[in-house]
């Protein structure tokens, strides 16, 4: 992969399409399954292309002339209910890397980064609404969850030649997750909160070259994702649903053998729009996503400047 | 994939004959000749004669190396004034290209060797932000990646 950061861009993400929102569970911005499905497939298709970079000033750098580097990405994922409040899912992502610079071409393949997810959902009825005609009406969808990254991707400590080959970043990280969701039919608003640590990992091979070993570590993960959505219901009772999302992405600077290192870290701010066409009985949803990193000063840190075009599928399992 | 659902803290680096012409720490590093940005020819031993070492920085103008390059400016160049610290860009292919990319990217002051072949970065197998030291007589004392400085930094200041 041409930036090690890239890979962090993209499986760090948390926006990749699920499902849509559809009445108190389904989420644009995590994997959930709705309240009463038993099961949900869910299959992506990511097109990221790199616009340059910020840097550590948040000074937005162009990509050098000639360069034309892009990332495609298969996500497949299963969500499964475990009982009536919880459920688990899994996504296993398959990552191409196709670069091009003026003096170089690359194109290589890999597993990404997995996630194991558990959701707990802290409501027992669906709590999309139509009117609202008590207090109570306006009570969200609220689930917590915990995801697991295992660093199944080529990182750079594992045997490969070049950084062109990773896929993953070579950490295992835990996630704390909070998504609280509301629909007042057409309309809907989202906001997931994740918090993640990185666990320590000793390397002792860097880019394929066996190096003195040392204790290494990424710093605290911060994703926030506020999303507002309408619903146009069709004449066949399918639904088109619109949705606008604002992401906020940071880590902490990484740690070595103790010491922060000070070339690490980063943030990203990016926006995202998403079309979901849901079948009557929302057993089916169609999907497709653009995130745009905004290629400005002041919008990002330390970080590569991407598009992504998302194309999706999910079936629900009632 | 093991290697990083399973890491391992054990010492593999391979024994290499001390001396020997490569690019491993404890070898003769090759003698090179490139040309830089501005189209001047610079050779490995030439630039040993005039200083305390010689640092490799490979750089794909990415965030990451703008990162180590900003590093390396602010505080690694005015800890080792002695020590010639050259940019190594294998990815731009060309000396025009080069040249653009590192004004861009606000690294003028810098010395950037266009490798446009890829030869420097086969022969010290390079990639990016790998950082190779080279001291005076001649010997690679580093070759690994730049991570926070620290362990060029302490190698530079170990050098007679």
């Amino acid at each position: 992969m041409v930036k090690t950061l890239l890979a962090g861009a993209t499986l760090l993400s948390g926006t990749s399409l699920h499902a849509a929102s559809c009445c108190g569970g389904g989420s644009a911005s995590a994997l959930v399954l709705p309240k009463f499905s038993n099961a949900m497939i869910d299959a992506s298709f990511d097109i990221e292309q790199y616009d340059g970079f910020w840097n550590r000033d948040g000074d937005h750098i162009n990509d050098p002339s000639g360069s034309d580097l892009n990332q495609y990405r298969l996500n497949i994922s299963y969500a499964h209910r475990l009982a009536s409040r919880w459920q688990t899912s899994v996504t296993i992502p398959y990552t191409w890397n196709d670069n091009q610079y003026s003096g170089l071409d690359t194109q290589t393949n890999g597993l990404g980064d997995a996630n194991i997810n558990l959701w707990y959902e802290a409501f027992d009825d669906v709590t999309c609404i139509g009117k609202v005609t008590t207090l109570a009406d306006l009570k969200p969808a609220i689930y917590f969850g915990a995801t697991l990254t295992l660093p199944t991707g080529i990182s750079a400590f594992d045997d490969v030649d070049t950084s062109f080959d990773i896929t993953g970043r070579g950490f295992y990280r835990l996630d704390g997750n909070v998504l609280l969701e509301k629909t007042i039919y057409p309309w809907s608003t989202s906001l997931l909160l994740s918090y993640g640590k990185y666990l320590e990992r000793s390397v002792n091979r860097e880019y394929g070259k066996f190096v003195e070993p040392y204790e290494t570590n990424l710093g605290d993960r911060l994703l926030a994702t506020l999303a507002f959505g309408y619903t146009q219901f069709l004449d066949s009772m399918n639904t088109i649903t619109y949705m606008l999302a604002y992401s906020h992405l940071q880590e902490e600077k990484a740690k070595i053998n103790g010491r922060t290192d000070p070339t690490s870290g980063f943030e990203k701010r990016s926006l995202a729009l998403t079309a979901a066409y849901a079948t009557m009985d929302r057993d089916w949803v169609f999907k497709a996503s653009w995130s745009h990193a905004i290629d400005r000063d002041g919008w990002g840190e330390n970080f590569p400047t991407t598009d992504v075009l998302t194309l999706g599928v999910t079936h629900v399992l009632y | 994939m093991t290697d990083d659902l399973t890491p391992s803290g054990d010492d593999k680096r391979p024994a290499v004959e001390s001396g020997s012409i490569g690019s491993q720490p404890t070898q003769s590093a090759p003698n090179f000749t490139a040309i830089d940005t501005l189209n001047n020819s610079h050779t490995l031993n030439d630039e040993l004669a005039l200083t305390d070492a010689v640092v490799l920085y490979f750089t794909m103008w990415c965030p990451i190396c703008d990162s180590h390059m900003a590093h390396i400016r602010s505080s690694l160049i005015p800890e080792f004034p002695n020590t010639r610290f050259l940019i190594i860009d294998y990815v731009t292919g060309s000396i025009i290209a080069s040249r653009a990319a590192q004004l861009a990217n606000g690294y003028a002051s810098f010395t950037v060797l266009a490798d446009s072949n890829q030869a420097l970065h086969d022969t010290f197998k390079g990639s990016m932000g790998i950082t190779v030291v080279i001291d005076g007589s001649g010997t690679v004392q580093l070759n690994e990646y730049y991570k926070d400085g620290q362990k060029i930094r302490e190698t530079l200041a170990s050098l007679p």
